[in-house]
């Protein structure tokens, strides 16, 4: 069968002073959205540096398309679009000169399409770069990355710092896009709300490692928030649980098998789907020991 | 590669221009061409580096289709250009100012002694920043100095009698040498660059 694997990342490790990613694996899917959650400093962006081969791992490999970068850089680079959140752009450049320099590094470089989203973003050609705000930045990294007919999309934090209005039309036009064609998009956030409409599959990680990649529905099936009283909680059932926050009215709990929560505690304890942002804060409480590891 | 070329010259072009009027004035005013050229040389060298030194710039150029490799040699060409570009607005401009014609040896010379010197800040400012490079020629200077008082205190002389003995060569094959050899250094700069850059993380 064809590999349908866009990323694959296999054993990487990579350590700087005082963080560190290792034995990572992470595989993205073709044509589908990839949310990529975790809090601050867990290794979001370090992993797309490596996906975007900005910084090499110590050590394992990392494939784009089936390819590496050490034989196929130039290739796999002109099949990405990147979307940073800061401005890379040479901020004293009008969006209209940095085309015509960026233009001449894509051999599928489509200016009617450029032009198409300069209208739809409403952006100044003639103004430079450093004028722009945050979403008017993050508007143009987003059409340079779209005008070239790129195959995956690559984000780091694009919705950060962008008001609500702005994040839901980046939404949209990511819609869009998943609907005319087969792009693959993989963009890291720890906005979680953006995924709920958006997203096929959650990869989540945490202090450099990766807790899961899993699809929505899947997540729904399995994770589960437990709320109940306290007298319900003894050493047993609090290991069910990936971390559970106690207070003087009862206890909140996440557990990964929402079966089994619900064989142990019936009726006893009210049990509901949790949000991303839950799973992310239990699974930075609970720590390691409680993590299951699941890819 | 070329794109890259391309891209350092659109960028860079008001500054060359501006820097280029800003030669012209020193000729007029009859300034060593040969000491105007190289300040200026290593002037538009370092411009040529600094616009890209930002690290986010680093990270444009690294996630668009092009290796390190390319990034590295295409910026040594581009000074290179600018060196010869600058050797020739002298030529001219002495033609042009002065109605004399600037001897090809000096011409060369001027050339010589600016690749030497950016083959030093280039792999320098791949390491570091270039803004350390003042740090860095304070240091030089104090070192010189050093070596001059405590070990070769006829250093100046003898710089000036090699000089000297490099503008009077007048066999062809000792020329040929003399521009292999600065060649040899400024690819071997491009190497030690590329070594470094190889693995800067952005």
């Amino acid at each position: 069968m064809e590999n349908q694997n866009v990323i694959e990342l296999r054993h990487v490790s990579k350590s700087f002073d005082g963080f560190f990613i290792e034995d990572f694996s992470l595989d993205v899917k073709k044509g589908f959205v990839t949310g990529f959650i975790g809090g601050n400093g867990v290794g979001k962006s370090t992993t797309i540096k490596m996906i975007m081969n900005l910084l090499q791992p110590d050590s394992g490999s990392v494939s784009v398309f089936g390819l590496d970068y050490e034989n196929h850089e130039k290739e796999i680079k002109q099949r990405i679009g990147f979307v940073f959140d800061e401005s890379v752009f040479y901020e004293n450049l009008t969006l209209a000169e940095l085309k015509e320099i960026v233009k001449r590094a894509y051999v599928k470089w489509d200016d009617s399409l450029f032009y198409d989203y300069v209208n739809k973003f409403n952006l100044p050609l003639n103004k430079k770069i450093k004028t722009f705000s945050k979403g008017m930045a993050i508007k143009a990294s987003l059409t340079i990355a779209l005008s070239h007919h790129a195959e995956l999309i690559v984000m780091d934090e694009p919705t950060s710092g962008l008001d609500p209005i702005f994040r839901r039309e980046l939404l949209e036009i990511l819609h869009q896009l998943l609907q005319d064609g087969d792009t693959t998009i993989f963009f890291s956030t720890h906005i979680t709300t953006d995924l709920d409409s958006i997203a096929d599959y959650i990869t989540f990680i945490h202090d450099g490692e990766h807790i899961f990649t899993k699809d929505l529905y899947q997540i729904e099936e399995e994770y589960a928030i437990v709320k109940g009283g306290l007298e319900l909680l003894d050493q047993d059932t609090e290991q069910e649980f990936i971390a559970t926050r106690k207070t003087a009215y009862g206890f909140e709990a996440l557990t990964s098998n929402k079966r089994k929560a619900e064989e142990v505690f019936g009726e006893m304890a009210l049990i509901e789907a949790p949000t991303l942002e839950d799973i992310m804060y239990y699974t930075k409480k609970g720590a390691v020991p409680h993590v299951q590891l699941n890819t | 590669m070329y794109n890259l070329i391309r891209k350092d010259l659109v960028l860079q072009s008001k500054m060359i221009i501006g820097l280029m009027i800003g030669l012209c004035v020193y000729l007029f005013l009859d300034v060593s061409s040969l000491w105007v050229g190289v300040v200026f040389s290593i002037a538009v060298a370092m411009n040529a580096v600094t616009i890209d030194e930002k690290s986010s710039v680093h990270i444009l150029l690294n996630s668009l289709p092009y290796t390190r490799k390319e990034i590295v040699s295409s910026k040594y060409i581009v000074v290179l250009l600018l060196t010869v570009m600058v050797s020739a607005a002298i030529y001219v401009g002495n033609l042009a100012i002065h109605g004399e014609f600037t001897s090809l040896k000096n011409l060369l010379f001027m050339i010589a002694i600016a690749v030497t010197a950016i083959s030093v800040m280039l792999p320098f400012c791949y390491k570091f920043k270039s803004s350390y490079l003042v740090t860095a020629s304070i240091v030089a200077f104090g070192l010189y100095l050093l070596v001059v008082s405590f070990f070769i205190q006829d250093l100046n002389d003898r710089i000036r009698a090699f000089v000297e003995f490099l503008l009077t060569m007048q066999s062809t094959g000792a020329y040929v040498a003399f521009v292999a050899s600065i060649m040899i250094l400024y690819v071997c700069s491009g190497l030690v660059s590329f070594r470094i850059y190889k693995n800067k993380a952005f």
